[in-house]
């Protein structure tokens, strides 16, 4: 039985103290993060049963991009067609009603969108996705997602830490927390900040009881994407003299109170830092970029909107080829409340599609014209999906119940559907998809046994996927 | 289907019982009939190993359960019992999950085939046969080993405290105290040797920091040099216990184990109002050095203690802001399941019970009796009882001279003159006229509130009776009508709530005759103080018709069963309906007559056939007799000078609710119900149950308890040495680590208890060691001998906190304001900091020069520059910080706008004044920084690297700023020695 956690034998290296950072040897445990090459992760190293390259399998896939539709997208509007709306427009709905959030539940409602088979698949997708319909051949589309929450933050909280209160790392920190970063002077996780922050705050994004080191980076747009990331002397040089004078200092204290790994890593990181506040710029420097990908992405598109994802999404692609392990977007502020449409379904529901279809779209292909599509994995969906009756005349309600996601790049099987709602899209009937199973085979896809990355925390050994999930195998390639 | 019903559960368990005795009364599954055995094997084992076994089977048991041998399936059960009755397929859970119309629907990700539900369901119903087994495969039908709280009591910190013999060493020089003696003996035995004393100025620095949070000043280090008596360290330490600047440090420790914010996170991140009234007890507590039992007490019961303490100078109740720890957590904004909330809710708050108090992880125990240590299932849902009885309020805690007296006063003018103008108008209304379908809640007319709780004065003490009179401002006499809960009669000016029963919601609709203007009605439904839209607005009535009386309704047909109470205020309850939170105010005046609970959306009648309102007439004020004119003139004018009541949240009692243990944590599987106790491994044999928050609070402070002393003295001994003799501090269980040195722990607790729980007393023991004082330096024999220093052999390097770094820098750049106490000062807001509840204005760059603990804590905006340096989230008890090491930390010292402030500051202040030589300020620096002064290489460093920054273009006092920031940046000054 694992249900709370192992009990592990105690520990019997020096290493295998430090990857149990959680019982008091944090300072230490960070130095060897640091001192490892590439910031080595911490898959159990204790237990000796890690396959080649240091992972519990060979992955599939070495870096995840998380395209978080903040607020929750419709399901029966976007990638899960429901001709029983159609029938029965206008008409209560037939079926038990679950409490909703605003309590407010009006009559069946239809699509205002048309579905279109698309691709060689035929996986049928609405007209609010053009551009991702184009690419559908490489999805696999979840039409069988469940969340245990209704409320937007604990919803929030839930898909990003499958925990549905504030306190637990994030999916990014807990990815990095098993297998580091690629990239020498890059945060690990990175959130790509495309002007909403969802409920929850930064929070969904945190390192929760991880140490601090794989909290999630937010990088915003505009001339200072990450806080305290530029120099305030006026000059390179008045601040380069000022860290050598530090580094002096820096040696000094090492030799009066000893050899202090907590002293030494944090001597290293100050050099990080100083790398970092050349690399962010560069990163965020798009001149090298050709007119044909900045089109591709919709870099020239006429909506502000657009253009604004469009730029978060060629970034993302940056990260990944730079080797940061895990990006997330939130969305751009396009003037509703995000997707959370629980009026005006019509036009909220296009000009959020709009701002994030095409920059989606080029992402995929550029990823995949760079033959980095085989090593990422794309995930897009938000917290939850909508009811397929109003809420109101013309709104949705949350609807935790059955919504859609998809996910592509390695690992994944593109063109397939997996699972099904219920002839109204209301809840899933077959294959269910918990959020544990979501980020078991996320976890999965990057060569990590989601039920043997722990950390010790509060008398237990936590798993992101708690004492949840499994492998959504179907959608494997 | 019928519903899944508690009492079938324990139904249920009676018959795995009666299947586990001898006798065996249940029909046994038929075994050996050769044609049922076939039916089995091939249409429904199959089935059972392909569907089931991967999550009920050898690997794995979910909810306790295996499906893959007979007797579990019909005797053992899981969690919720034996799956299969033989014969009665609707009474089987395994047939009401598989047909999906239970709360357990399995398989999980989708339904069976038709077919085969159809032949498991037929199988139940023909007996259930299933051939017999060989005893080894029926047998480990739970994976896990059975809870045996007796085992599991032996555990070594649930054993008592026995003082232990103070151990001989070889050393007898170098021990202090005790304690020395403790870690001597061990590290002899071990062939380590203590390391050497530290110098003095490193030892100033490091006791400043540990009490205090900031630097030794310059005088201070020189007066401790200066000082060569025997004992002038020993002095050192009392002078920094005694300085207010130790409460505001360590209260900061507390609070990371209260999981303080001031805000309630989620999704507007609600103000918490009064939060920093904590924070300040906290402060006061501590610097008061008041008995930790008692501390303890009053975090739990502190609003039910006869005599509670009161503030020194405004003499408000001091005890019962213990109490608002209960309420410090994270809140749901308009959850959809109301009772999952409230469950949310008393989770974290036994899990900080649990931890804080006691170290245990009594949360752990909310699904499934806990797997390592002796904590039942039982004993979780015990705790519940008392969290879901606790209500929550905004209490009145001025002393009696500010409110009450005054009160006393008025109530005695009234009673005259009732006494002078005779009784006048009706009688006390009889029963009001009901209908079928209407139940009487409240009626007013009883002559008291023995059915409520009233907090405040407005309400005075009952309601209004025949010959009431109530000055009016204009000068004239009302006469009250008798029957009224009447927030108004005394003065308008006071404050109050009546809050009634708890109460299960059977009716639909809810009436209540009332009047005035300005009060509120609110219910609130199982514990939820979050009353707003969507979802919970009509759950709130303001109420502003004036004196004419009139019905208002509540629909609670959402809310079928669910617990609520009412709450009749008139102020000093929280608004929730804006985009911030608030209090009501208090200075309208709430009437209420009649309750009714009732099947009826429409209320029974005109609200005049029930009452004719609070005021029945006016006496005018030209026809009162002179003498008893200039006694309502001076009523009135006390009464218009009532002041404000002084508010804070915290808890208040309310009915008891027990509650019943939820079968896998499931809130729709209840099993027997628990009443309210003490765990049951801790609570002393023979005594009555502690089914009261005090006696529960008492029984955690009790010297008898085990854990509390360990626990506590753990924690100072952890942040004095850097670890704690238990590595875990909030996990005193089989999980958390061993002790280092049991024995010394055992002695420290029974210290703690015998110099009367005195905090004080043990900063003074611990820092008066010789351990306390040895240098920290790494001595590459021993530290291969004790890698992690478990043994203390020499003292432990640490970084200083993030409070203390940001409090360090303000010390430094003399913009420090020693300011303590109050309201906290708005965060500053970055453009990083973004979301929803955002507060409209940003706070001041530097905080006002304000401690960090001063600083308002936002759950969703907490401050970036704590957060890098580890300021943990608050959401549960958290007694060891993280001691990080990441870029973002060296990235906010180099550019942090706050920390290039304060050197420029710190630059401009350390050379101010008549102009000395550059090497003596460059001393000053140091000194302030480390503690220590610079040699004279460092010394010629620093003044060449401040000449050649001019030389290179900056201005002299940049230059001279661009060194405070390099001394800032540099490692030396973050970590203690």
């Amino acid at each position: 039985m694992s249900h709370c956690g192992r009990h592990i034998p105690p520990p019997l290296s020096r290493r295998a103290m430090l990857s149990r950072c959680a019982n008091g040897f944090g300072a230490l445990a960070m130095t060897s993060l640091l001192t490892d090459r590439a910031f080595g992760g911490r898959l159990s190293p204790e237990r000796g049963d890690l396959g080649p390259g240091g992972l519990h399998h060979p992955a599939k896939a070495r870096s995840v991009i998380f395209l978080y539709m903040d607020g929750g997208p419709s399901q029966v509007d976007t990638f899960d067609p429901k001709p029983r709306l159609d029938r029965e427009h206008g008409r209560p709905i037939q079926t038990k009603v679950e409490p909703t959030q605003f309590n407010n539940v009006g009559n069946v409602l239809r699509s205002p969108w048309r579905f279109r088979r698309r691709g060689e698949s035929g996986i049928p997708v609405s007209d609010l996705f053009p551009h991702v319909g184009a690419c559908v051949d490489d999805l696999a589309v979840i039409r069988s997602m469940v969340s245990n929450f209704s409320e937007h933050t604990n919803a929030n909280y839930f898909l990003h830490t499958c925990h549905g209160q504030q306190g637990r790392p994030s999916a990014g920190a807990w990815v990095t927390y098993g297998l580091g970063s690629e990239s020498e002077d890059l945060p690990g996780f990175v959130v790509l900040n495309g002007g909403l922050v969802p409920p929850g705050g930064l929070d969904c994004f945190g390192n929760g009881f991880l140490p601090a080191s794989y909290q999630g980076s937010v990088l915003k747009a505009g001339q200072t994407p990450l806080a305290n990331i530029s120099p305030t002397e006026p000059t390179e040089e008045a601040q380069l003299a000022k860290l050598d004078l530090v580094r002096e200092m820096d040696r000094d204290v090492l030799a009066r109170v000893g050899d202090h790994d907590a002293i030494e890593s944090a001597i290293a990181n100050g050099e990080l830092a100083f790398r970092m506040q050349s690399a962010v710029p560069e990163l965020t420097d798009l001149s090298g970029e050709s007119p044909e990908t900045l089109r591709l992405y919709g870099l020239d598109a006429p909506d502000p909107h657009t253009r604004s994802y469009a730029r978060q999404c060629l970034l993302a692609r940056r990260l990944v080829e730079r080797g940061v392990r895990f990006v997330e977007l939130t969305c751009p502020g396009v003037g509703h409340d995000r997707w959370d449409q629980h009026s005006n379904l019509q036009s909220g529901h296009e000009d959020n599609a709009r701002a994030v279809d095409q920059p989606i779209a080029g992402l995929l292909r550029d990823l995949k014209g760079r033959g980095l599509l085989e090593s990422t994995v794309v995930v897009w969906g938000g917290e939850f999906g909508r009811t397929p009756m109003a809420q109101g005349t013309n709104g949705r309600d949350h609807n935790p119940f059955g919504f859609t996601m998809w996910l592509a790049g390695g690992g994944i099987r593109g063109g397939v559907i997996h699972g099904e709602t219920d002839d109204y899209g209301y809840h899933a009937v077959r294959d269910k998809v918990e959020i544990y199973d979501l980020h078991a085979t996320i976890l999965h896809l990057l060569g990590v046994d989601h039920t043997r990355l722990t950390y010790r925390f509060s008398g237990r050994d936590i798993r992101l996927t708690d004492v949840h999930g499994s492998v959504v195998s179907p959608i494997l390639s | 289907m019928e519903p899944f019903h508690p009492a079938r559960v324990a139904s249920m368990l009676a018959i795995a019982l009666a299947l586990a005795a001898p006798s065996g009364a249940q029909e046994a599954p038929p075994a050996d009939d050769p044609q049922a055995i076939a039916f089995f094997e091939t249409h429904v084992r199959p089935i059972l190993v392909e569907r089931c076994v991967s999550c009920h089977g050898p690997e794995e048991q979910k909810a306790g359960l295996r499906l893959d041998a007979r007797s579990p399936v019909f005797e053992v059960g899981g969690d919720s019992g034996p799956p299969v009755l033989p014969g009665d397929p609707d009474g089987s859970l395994l047939i009401e999950a598989i047909r999906y119309d239970s709360f357990v629907q399995m398989p999980p990700s989708s339904k069976l085939p038709d077919d085969e539900i159809a032949r498991l369901t037929e199988w139940v119903a023909m007996g259930a046969p299933w051939p017999p087994e060989p005893p080894a495969q029926g047998g480990a039908p739970n994976g896990s080993e059975p809870f045996d709280l007796e085992a599991r009591s032996g555990h070594w910190s649930l054993q008592p405290a026995v003082e232990p013999a103070v151990p001989p060493v070889g050393r007898p020089d170098w021990p202090r105290n005790p304690i020395d003696r403790f870690l001597l003996a061990r590290l002899e035995s071990e062939g380590l040797a203590p390391s050497p004393e530290a110098d003095r100025r490193t030892l100033i620095r490091r006791a400043t920091y540990d009490l205090t949070g900031l630097p030794p000043t310059r005088q201070e280090i020189a007066a401790f040099l200066a000082d060569d008596r025997a004992d002038a360290f020993d002095r050192l330490v009392d002078r920094l216990l005694s300085s207010p600047r130790y409460g505001e440090r360590w209260a900061r420790h507390w609070l990371d184990l209260v999981r303080f914010a001031e805000t309630s996170g989620h999704e507007f991140d609600y103000d918490i109002l009064t939060a920093h009234r904590y924070r300040d007890y906290v402060i006061r507590a501590l610097n008061d050095d008041l008995p930790y039992d008692r501390f303890v007490v009053e975090h739990l019961a502190g609003d039910l203690l006869d005599r509670p303490r009161r503030h020194p100078t405004t003499g408000t109740d001091e005890s019962i802001l213990g109490t608002m720890s209960f309420f410090l957590a994270e809140g749901t904004h308009s959850p959809v399941d109301v009772r999952e909330e409230m469950r949310t809710r008393v989770d974290n708050q036994i899990d900080v019970l649990g931890k804080a108090f006691l170290g245990l992880t009594v949360a752990c125990a909310r699904c499934h009796d806990h797997k390592f240590d002796a904590i039942g299932t039982r004993d979780y849902y015990a705790l519940a009882g008392h969290f879901q009885t606790a209500r929550h309020q905004y209490a009145f805690i001025d002393p009696p001279h500010r409110i009450d007296d005054r009160v006393l006063e008025l109530q005695s003018i009234r009673s005259a003159l009732a006494a002078e103008f005779g009784p006048g108008g009706p009688a006390e209304p009889g029963p009001p006229p009901l209908r079928e379908g209407d139940e009487l809640f409240a009626d007013f007319a009883d002559d008291s509130f023995d059915a409520w709780y009233p907090a405040g004065q407005a309400f005075g003490d009952r309601p209004t009776r025949p010959g009431d009179l109530a000055p009016d401002p204009d000068g004239n006499l009302s006469r009250l009508e008798p029957g009224w809960a009447h927030s108004g009669a005394i003065a308008p000016r006071l404050q109050g709530v009546l809050r009634s029963k708890t109460f299960e919601i059977e009716r639909p609709f809810l009436h209540v005759l009332a009047a005035g203007s300005g009060g509120r009605i609110n219910l609130v439904v199982d514990g939820f103080e979050k009353i707003r839209s969507p979802i919970y607005g009509g759950l709130t009535l303001g109420f502003d018709r004036g004196d004419a009386p009139s019905w208002v309704s509540m629909d609670l047909s959402m809310w079928h069963g669910h617990l609520a109470y009412l709450e009749l205020a008139d102020g000093a309850s929280s608004n929730y309906t804006g985009a911030t939170s608030s209090l009501w105010p208090g200075d309208g005046t709430l009437a209420v007559a009649l309750v009714l609970a009732s099947d009826h959306r429409e209320p029974p009648g005109p609200a005049s056939e029930f009452r004719s309102g609070p005021i029945l007439d006016r006496i005018a004020g030209r026809t009162i007799p002179e003498a008893t004119a200039s006694l309502l003139d001076h009523y009135r004018r006390v009464a218009g000078e009532l002041p404000e009541p002084t508010l804070a949240l915290a808890a208040a009692e309310g009915t008891g609710i027990d509650v019943p243990v939820h079968v896998r944590g499931s809130s729709k599987n209840l099993g027997e119900v628990v009443p309210r106790r003490f765990l049951e491994v801790l609570d002393p044999e023979g005594r009555p149950p502690a089914d009261d928050r005090l006696t529960l609070a008492r029984r955690i402070a009790s010297a008898e308890n085990p854990l509390t002393a360990r626990v506590m003295v753990n924690r100072l001994w952890a942040h004095h040495f850097g670890r704690g003799i238990v590595a875990s501090p909030d996990d005193f269980g089989a999980m958390g680590a061993p002790p280092t040195h049991p024995e010394l722990l055992d002695w420290l607790a029974a210290e703690f208890v015998r110099s009367g729980w005195s905090i004080k007393h043990m900063h003074r023991l611990m820092m008066t060691s010789s351990a306390y004082r040895m240098s920290s330096k790494t001595r590459p024999e021993a530290d291969r001998a004790d890698p992690t220093n478990a043994l203390l052999h020499r003292m432990n390097l640490r970084r200083l906190e993030a409070e203390a770094i940001r409090d360090a820098l303000l010390a430094l750049s003399g913009r420090l304001d020693p300011t303590m106490f109050g309201p906290s000062v708005p965060p500053h807001l970055s453009p990083f900091m973004e979301g929803r509840g955002r507060p409209k204005e940003s706070g001041p760059i530097d905080g006002d020069g304000r401690r960090s603990l001063y600083l308002n804590l936002r759950r969703n905006f907490l401050p970036p520059l704590l957060l890098a340096f580890d300021f943990p989230t608050p959401s549960s008890t958290r007694g060891r910080r993280d001691s990080s090491n990441v870029p973002s930390q060296a990235l906010a010292l180099m550019n942090d706008p706050y920390v290039v402030d304060q050197s420029r500051r710190w630059a401009d202040r350390a050379t101010e004044g008549p102009r000395r030589p550059p090497g003596e300020v460059v001393g000053g620096l140091y000194e302030s920084a480390f503690g220590r002064l610079p040699t004279e290489a460092e010394r010629d460093r620093a003044v060449r690297f401040v000449r050649a920054q001019a030389e290179a273009g900056r201005a002299d006092r940049d230059a001279w700023a661009d060194l405070c920031h390099a001394i800032i940046i540099a490692k030396e000054f973050r970590y203690v020695d």
